[in-house]
């Protein structure tokens, strides 16, 4: 592990330590401008003379191609990707970002990057792919492939992603709560904008209304509990946090206790937690596709790194032999999020739905993890395993995360196409795609297998380190202990156990809705209307297929990716 | 030596499959149909090739090996690679007596599979899944590592599911999720167990092949040799109670594949809709991936947990067995007769099993082997029925004999063997497991009446194939009765790739039915050195025959 780096903002190593959030902060800065450049002239006052400025006017005809933000999009957030994985392979040096007076205020190292990777990944693709999809009538309409919103509108969506991005990756920087909020506000505000984007379908500004509405209730009780962790500790800092945490006996808990349950609350719902998932269903389907991916796989991810700061830094297990003050209260919520997504998405119709119920499912999984982790000192016997084990789960749950914008993503933008053609509020939609593009059909099979975990695709990997992950905390030591003679019994383990157990059922349930996908494609005849070749738009299937690929080689080969996500889960606590 | 597996016997059919996959997936219509010959002819090649090189090795044409006297624990041709090294997980491959004779039926029957279903529609896309199945089938029989295993035990599932799916009956939507869904909730549940297994290894003895994340290892040899060090008279590895929860859950994932009385009620669905090609390998060999499984995993690793739940296994055995056979009396569609059967004998390997005699396990690694060929006779049978006939009614039509004398022969020989005639394969294994059963019974005192079951069984299979032969094959004389679904048009008999494929499986089944030592002395040998390395040491007063 390197050392340290401390700087202030704007000093010396500054930009070299922020290249993706820079390159971000000047790519939304292009995406104003360079849309607007035109003939615009500007009259000195007084005189004829007209100066050109170019700002305004009658635009270039380049700068007028609807197109234009979506490629300037993409390739701001590839280019940010690309810093990103650029320095991970100069090896990352861990660079905090201190205030005037000392404070962390963020922190550079191979957990907040790896989160970046995911955030600029998803969103990159998802501009790449809505290149030619932003229809003036929205979802449902019938139109002409040429027929885009005008420049303007689309820089709009554009703008919108690139500041999603920005405030998802100061989320994962954040050491400080004011500057978490801040980040998790610039997203989620980003996030409204773009869920109501299509203004003029009902459903989308219902589906934008609700997710607005639930979303800051959610914000307003988390920012509720933040402050309250700011009473009881006076700092807003997650180390001094912390302390405060490790140091307070439990009888004079019930303050903090409350403001990280809050916290919970607004984190949850981001996540898409049951019980604060209910605008996640109708946010999805009423969002365009490449949006409502977004929402399942980035945003998710930055629910997930709220929680796992409030969780394992600020309210960390005990370090002595008991576990986590959270634990019952955090397993019986993965337990109900992971089986009530999963009973809701048998019964929903509606392919985005289903996929909505399906990311709450997933979040169960996730919080089922984190359970783990929080069990990881339940015996004093079992602590010289327990920080690898602790690791271990944190990698599956980054693992998780990253290889999820495969596979989630790609099934959204699948949708996505189906949707520029007509509506896609019903799963016989999807009737006969086997015959109308079987390549396309084949990657929506092998998204819908992925995410129900069938070997050898990505999901079935992911779901497995996640279980492995629970069975070695719930088994712990024991191993050891009976080649010594030890003598144990299925009750000695851990109960995290059974939430692998509950898991592993949960996937056999979720095998009913997914495989039905499957068998729409390639078994019902396509519904009325939709027997022809589908939209085109090569931008779309590429980035279909980069998922496709991606799916496969990280299932089958995934041990650099997997040694990349354990690096940034020993990063997330050095103590481990 | 050489790695004769990897990449010839998986890697092979998969990639070559694949690729063909992804070839007539991007050409339009027409193209596909015209592609469809040469395809066809491609994928017979292949899967000869396959054949090929298991008939080879067992001909130890690539290298000194003796198949029999492998010892337990031991095997050919292996070879390992590193895969996902921070898990402990290597591509391992190996053969022994158990998966050697698997991995040669697979190949086996793939070319008579292709043959016997020469003229199904869409063959550009339906031969290559063939070929797949063949390729992720052999992949199962193959692997020496948990993680590759369950890949591939997985893996099987797909291709099996578009064939049930895209060339099945009428009801083939409903038929190929149950299918999918039924062996994957019992999979994952094993998966559960082999996760607990792996890391209820002790990590401070260094492991060979450990993963650098976790200390533990996936290997199947490594795990073997642990389980059987700590196995002993008195002594569990893991512990009793461990051992018991894991054996169970094990077990669960095998007994819904093999399938097993009451976990058995995907199969006549499955089979019933299944194409002729999908139900010959299903039959044939997807049903024997339980039975090996057994013998691989729980029975290697827990033999006191086999002790322990031996008689709930005779039950279940028995149970497969005798309802298996009682339920076909009723059956009125041929096809689900033919399912119904194949429970049943399943039930036959798995009272070989519980027996715990040597003789046992080798009639039910024969009866493994034996079924793979007959049952693929029956299920080529039932599809030329359906092929020429349109209907599946046992009822539908009268003296077949006069008609169509080579679907009648084929039919009266493939249900023949299936019923057990001496000097047929499916003979020898029957005969084994009755003997097994008779020293098991002696040996432990149990009551005589354990061999009611098999008795009435014997007589009641016979009864139900010989009931469905009267009705079909003989009954109408002279006045012959075409099926009403024909329409009075002239009634075919079997096409000549049909009649082919019913001359090999019909020869392979006399052969190993005259000659079982062929395949029968590896698998003894192979029973006898995992009885004396396994089951002798934790039986203190084991007085049975060998």
């Amino acid at each position: 592990m390197s050392n340290l780096t401390e700087i202030e903002p704007f000093s010396e190593g500054f930009v070299e330590a922020m290249g993706p959030e820079l390159i971000l902060f000047a790519g939304m800065l292009l995406l104003i401008i360079v849309p607007n450049l035109g003939q615009g002239t500007f009259r000195i006052p007084g005189t004829q003379v007209r100066l050109p400025w170019l700002l305004g006017g009658k635009r270039f005809e380049f700068t007028s191609d609807p197109r234009l933000p979506a490629w300037l999009a993409t390739l701001t957030l590839g280019g940010a990707f690309f810093n990103v994985l650029y320095t991970f392979s100069q090896g990352l040096d861990r660079v905090a970002i201190v205030s005037e007076s000392g404070k962390q205020l963020l922190l550079i190292n191979g957990f907040s990057r790896i989160f970046e990777l995911i955030f600029f990944g998803a969103l990159a693709l998802a501009a790449f792919s809505s290149m030619n999809r932003l229809r003036v009538n929205g979802v449902g309409s019938k139109i002409s492939e040429t027929e885009l919103f005008n420049n303007r509108r689309q820089a709009d969506f554009y703008i919108l992603m690139v500041t999603c991005a920005l405030g998802m990756s100061v989320v994962a920087l954040a050491q400080d709560l004011f500057v978490l909020f801040i980040g998790l506000e610039l997203a989620s505000f980003s996030t409204y904008v773009l869920v109501a984007f299509l203004k003029e379908s009902k459903v989308g500004v219902e589906s934008g209304m609700k997710y607005f509405i639930v979303g800051s209730v959610a914000s307003g009780v988390g920012l509720y509990g933040l402050s309250m962790l700011y009473l009881w500790a006076g700092s807003l800092q997650f180390d001094v946090l912390a302390t405060a945490f490790a140091t307070t006996s439990s009888t004079d808990m019930a303050l903090p206790l409350i403001g990280i349950g809050f916290v919970l609350v607004g984190f949850g719902f981001k996540v898409s937690a049951a019980p604060f998932h209910f605008a996640a269903p109708d946010a999805y389907a009423g969002a365009i596709s490449p949006v409502a991916g977004v929402l399942a796989t980035a945003s998710k991810a930055m629910g997930m790194i709220g929680l796992v700061r409030m969780l394992l830094i600020v309210a960390a297990p005990e370090t002595g032999d008991g576990s986590a003050i959270w634990l019952v209260c955090l397993g019986v919520l993965a337990a109900v999020t992971m089986t009530w997504g999963n009973l809701a998405a048998l019964g929903s119709d509606n392919p985005k739905r289903m996929l909505a119920y399906s990311s709450v499912a997933h979040a169960g999984y996730m919080l089922a993890a984190l359970t783990a982790v929080g069990a990881w000192n339940w015996d004093a016997a079992v602590s010289g395993d327990a920080g690898a084990a602790a690791v271990a789960v944190m990698t599956a749950v980054i693992f998780h995360l990253l290889v999820l914008v495969a596979f989630k993503l790609g099934a959204f933008l699948v949708l996505s196409i189906l949707e520029s053609e007509g509506d896609v509020s019903r799963l016989s939609s999807l009737g006969g795609l086997a015959k109308r593009e079987p390549l396309l059909a084949v990657s929506m099979f092998i998204f819908m297998i992925s995410l129900a975990g069938v070997p050898p695709m990505a999901g079935f990997l992911s779901k497995l380190l996640v279980i492995m992950g629970i069975v070695r905390v719930a088994v712990g030591d024991m191993g050891a202990e009976l080649a010594d003679g030890g003598i144990y019994a299925l009750g000695d383990m851990h109960w995290v156990w059974w939430l692998a157990l509950l898991m592993v059922l949960n996937s056999a349930i979720s095998m009913f809705y997914y495989l039905r996908v499957g068998v729409v494609m390639f078994f019902d005849e396509p519904e009325e209307g939709r027997e022809g070749p589908l939209p085109s738009g090569w931008q779309v299937r590429a980035a279909i297929f980069a998922c496709v690929l991606t799916t496969l080689i990280i299932g089958v080969a995934g041990d650099a990716v997997l040694r990349l996500c354990e690096m940034a889960a020993q990063s997330l606590n050095y103590d481990w | 030596m050489q790695d004769w597996i990897s990449l010839p016997l998986v890697g092979f059919p998969l990639i070559s499959s694949l690729l063909l996959l992804v070839f007539v997936s991007n050409v339009s219509e027409s193209m596909r149909n015209k592609l469809s010959d040469p395809i066809r002819m491609a994928c017979l090649v292949f899967s000869l090739i396959l054949l090929g090189i298991t008939t080879g090795m067992f001909f130890q044409y690539f290298g000194d090996v003796s198949w029999e006297g492998i010892g337990f624990n031991q095997y050919e041709y292996s070879h390992r690679y590193t895969w996902i090294e921070s898990l402990g997980i290597h591509w391992t491959v190996g053969l022994d007596a158990l998966s050697f004779p698997m991995v040669w039926l697979t190949t086996f029957l793939l070319p008579v599979t292709i043959v016997a279903t020469w003229n199904e529609k869409n063959g550009a896309t339906y031969f290559p899944i063939v070929l797949a199945m063949g390729g992720a089938l052999i992949g199962v029989f193959v692997a020496l590592d948990l993680f590759m295993f369950y890949v591939f035990w997985e893996l099987t599932l797909i291709p099996m599911f578009f064939l049930i799916l895209m060339w099945g009956g009428a009801d083939r939507k409903y038929a190929s999720q149950k299918f999918f869904i039924y062996t994957f909730t019992a999979s994952v549940v094993m998966l559960l167990g082999l996760v607990t297994l792996y890391f209820f290894q002790d990590p401070g003895n260094p492991l060979d092949y450990a993963g650098s994340m976790t200390g533990r290892s996936f290997d199947i040899p490594t795990i073997t040799q642990h389980a059987l060090a700590e196995n002993s008279n008195g002594n569990w590895y893991l512990g009793a109670n461990i051992q018991k929860v894991l054996f169970a859950m094990l077990m669960l994932g095998f007994l819904v594949k093999l399938p097993a009385v009451p976990f058995h009620t995907w199969l006549p669905d499955a089979h019933v809709q299944a194409p002729t090609g999908g139900s010959m390998l299903l039959a044939g060999v997807m049903l024997k991936m339980g039975a090996y499984g057994m013998f691989r995993l729980p029975i290697s690793l827990f033999p006191h947990a086999l002790e322990y739940f031996q008689l709930a296994l005779m039950i279940i055995g028995m149970v497969s067995l005798v309802w298996g056979a009682i339920v076909c009396l009723g059956q009125t569609n041929l096809k689900k007769m033919v399912a119904y059967s194949s429970v049943s004998h399943m039930g036959v390997i798995l009272i070989g099993i519980a027996t715990m005699q040597p003789m046992g396990w080798a009639a039910a690694l024969f009866m493994m082997f034996a079924h793979g060929i007959i049952s693929p006779m029956l299920f080529a049978v039932c599809g030329a029925f359906k092929h020429h006939y349109h209907s599946m009614e046992i009822g539908a039509m009268r003296g077949m004999a006069k008609h169509s004398p080579w679907i009648a022969t084929s039919m009266m020989f493939a249900w023949m063997a299936s019923l057990g005639l001496p000097l047929l394969a499916g003979f020898v294994a029957e005969v084994m497991m009755l003997i097994a059963l008779w020293y098991f019974i002696e040996a432990n005192g149990w009551s005589v009446f354990w061999m009611v079951g098999p008795a009435i069984v014997l007589a009641v299979t016979a009864a139900y194939y010989l009931w469905s032969m009267q009705r079909t094959i003989f009954e109408g004389g002279d006045e012959t009765q075409p099926p009403a679904s024909l329409h009075g048009e002239p009634v075919p008999d079997l096409a000549s790739p049909e009649k082919l494929a019913m001359l090999i499986l019909a020869a392979f089944t006399i052969l190993f039915g005259v000659m079982p030592w062929i395949g029968l002395d590896m698998m003894h040998d192979w029973t006898k050195q995992i009885f004396e390395g396994l089951i002798l040491p934790i039986l203190g007063d084991f007085n049975g025959g060998i």
